[in-house]
């Protein structure tokens, strides 16, 4: 295995680049690194913010380095899976179902027969780019985007999709909408899902 | 209990912030932490209890209940009861007097703490107030006209007579220098064009970030992917004019990130106003080490003495009596 590209991004901050980016991120939850204040996922990217003060730059790298030489892909099934009820039938629905050359009912059977993947969490709390689209459903971003995307919406946009967990604008091609709350600050874990979860769409009950 | 007459400019509820940006939520806090920690200190509270962040034009208070307070931060014109208030130095504040906090002829913020730290909504560790979401601190708004403030108690204690040093206090306005990172998204060209002139703070700045006005020659990339900011990151737009990154930034960015200013400077960073001329200074990692060594070593001096002075009252209670 070529050596794990670990690169400085300021005085407080390393960036870790590797396709075992979320297996780090789970052994790093389990057995946290001293001197590590937050370690933020993006896809096949950790952000391992650091505090200067207390650990050096080079050692933590050296740290990381031997880390992710010891991990294996992750195994299948090991991650949760949530299963989310979509009211499909959102304004692009119809423009999708076109672009991939299927009916609208086929556009839907076929996007809740795909396993998805939480890659990271960002954009707003709450939001989950999730990744695992075949390419025949990956979809353009509008040229201009919507001010306002309701709550709820399912949404697909470039290699991604997501739901909106509260109004927000947003460049995405909308498809549906869940009731499912992916963020409340009532509940003891606020935000539904991790990096490393697996989703799927279901058709909700009219 | 804590009343807001009026609120200011933007008066929020901050502490040292959260960490949860693996779960999309910003950091947050105090967009000057040295403030926060020194005026924290000054009254004997933790370092990180919260306190009311002030914006430009400070807020006017009417105090219920007795307490000791500090303002540390720009240098805000303040009057308790009409008469001068100082900044930087811990105040016994009476039930029923009233604190006016006035503007600032230079840097854009001063943090006002009380004794014992504010309460308020805590979300993710943190009682900071998110503007954007909406959640934190007092309603996860900034203050208004006849809110209520309480805060938590701690035993009453005698006021330290110390003024901080000046050499403490956030560098302000209105020409300031921050020390810089490159990136390796830091071509020579564009490394060149960034510390090579003075940037303009233009009036799109707030605690999300502070924009430029003067462009540079933006590299295009519409295929970079999104990647987790940090705080200071000096992220550049198609525009070419330079965004820098404070706490309540989005916790990613899909714009090139060609520097990131070094931790010792974020405070100077959150004191930005609009109209402040802006230098970026390349240094090198070991020079921004030394210097966050260095201010961390002041800071902790003060820190310790007057948390010296505040744990001395706790075995010698006759010595001092509770302000009333």
């Amino acid at each position: 295995m070529r050596e794990a590209d670990i690169t400085p991004l300021g005085d407080a901050a390393l960036v870790v680049r590797s396709p075992l980016a979320r297996e780090l991120l789970a052994d790093l939850a389990a057995r946290p690194l001293p001197g590590v204040r937050e370690v933020v996922p993006a896809l096949d990217v950790l952000t391992v913010l650091y505090d200067p003060l207390s650990m050096a730059g080079e050692s933590l790298a050296a740290g990381l380095g031997a880390r992710l030489a010891r991990l294996h892909p992750e195994q299948d099934g090991t991650g949760r899976t949530h299963v989310l009820p979509v009211t499909f039938g959102g304004p692009d629905l119809g423009w999708c179902a076109g672009q991939a050359g299927l009916s609208e009912p086929e556009f839907v059977a076929a996007l809740c027969a795909v396993r998805l993947t939480v890659a990271f969490l960002g954009f707003t709390p709450g939001f989950a780019f999730l990744t695992g689209l075949p390419e025949r459903l990956r979809m353009p971003r509008l040229s201009a985007p919507r001010e306002r995307v309701p709550a709820g919406s399912v949404a697909l946009g470039g290699p991604w999709a997501g739901v909106y967990p509260s109004e927000t604008p947003g460049g995405w091609r909308l498809v549906g909408r869940t009731d499912a709350v992916l963020f409340d600050l009532a509940r003891p874990q606020p935000v539904l899902w991790r990096a490393g979860d697996r989703v799927r769409f279901a058709v909700a009950d009219a | 209990m804590l009343e807001v007459l009026r609120p200011g400019l933007q008066t929020t509820v901050q502490d040292a912030g959260r960490r949860a940006r693996a779960l999309g939520v910003p950091g947050g806090g105090a967009a000057d932490p040295l403030a926060l920690r020194l005026a924290n200190a000054l009254v004997g509270n933790s370092p990180g209890a919260a306190a009311l962040e002030v914006t430009l034009a400070g807020p006017t208070l009417r105090f219920g209940a007795g307490t000791l307070v500090a303002l540390c931060g720009a240098p805000f014109t303040a009057a308790l009861d009409g008469q001068p208030f100082p900044v930087g130095r811990t105040v016994a504040v009476e039930a029923g007097q009233t604190l006016a906090l006035g503007g600032t002829a230079r840097g854009a913020r001063a943090v006002l703490a009380l004794r014992g730290g504010l309460s308020g909504q805590e979300a993710f560790g943190s009682r900071g107030t998110d503007l954007r979401s909406g959640f934190g601190g007092h309603g996860g708004r900034a203050l208004r006209a006849g809110d209520r403030l309480a805060w938590l108690p701690l035993p009453p204690a005698t006021p330290p007579r110390a003024f901080l040093s000046p050499d403490l206090h956030t560098p302000t306005g209105p020409h300031v220098t921050l020390r810089v990172l490159a990136t390796p998204e830091a071509t020579p060209g564009l490394l060149d064009a960034l510390t090579g002139q003075t940037f303009r703070v233009s009036g799109q700045a707030d605690r999300m970030g502070v924009r430029l006005t003067e462009a540079v020659p933006a590299p295009h990339d519409p295929a970079r992917v999104s990647l987790p900011n940090v705080p200071g990151a000096v992220q550049l737009p198609p525009d070419g004019r330079p965004i820098l990154l404070l706490p309540d930034a989005g916790t990613h960015g899909g714009y090139p990130t060609p520097l990131v200013v070094a931790a010792a400077d974020l405070p100077v960073l959150g004191q930005l106003r609009p109209g402040d001329r802006v230098s970026l200074r390349e240094v090198t990692r070991a020079e921004a080490h030394a210097a966050l060594r260095q201010q961390e070593h002041e800071v902790r001096q003060a820190e310790t003495a007057l948390a010296w002075w505040y744990a001395g009252q706790r075995e010698a209670p006759h010595k001092s009596r509770p302000p009333r």
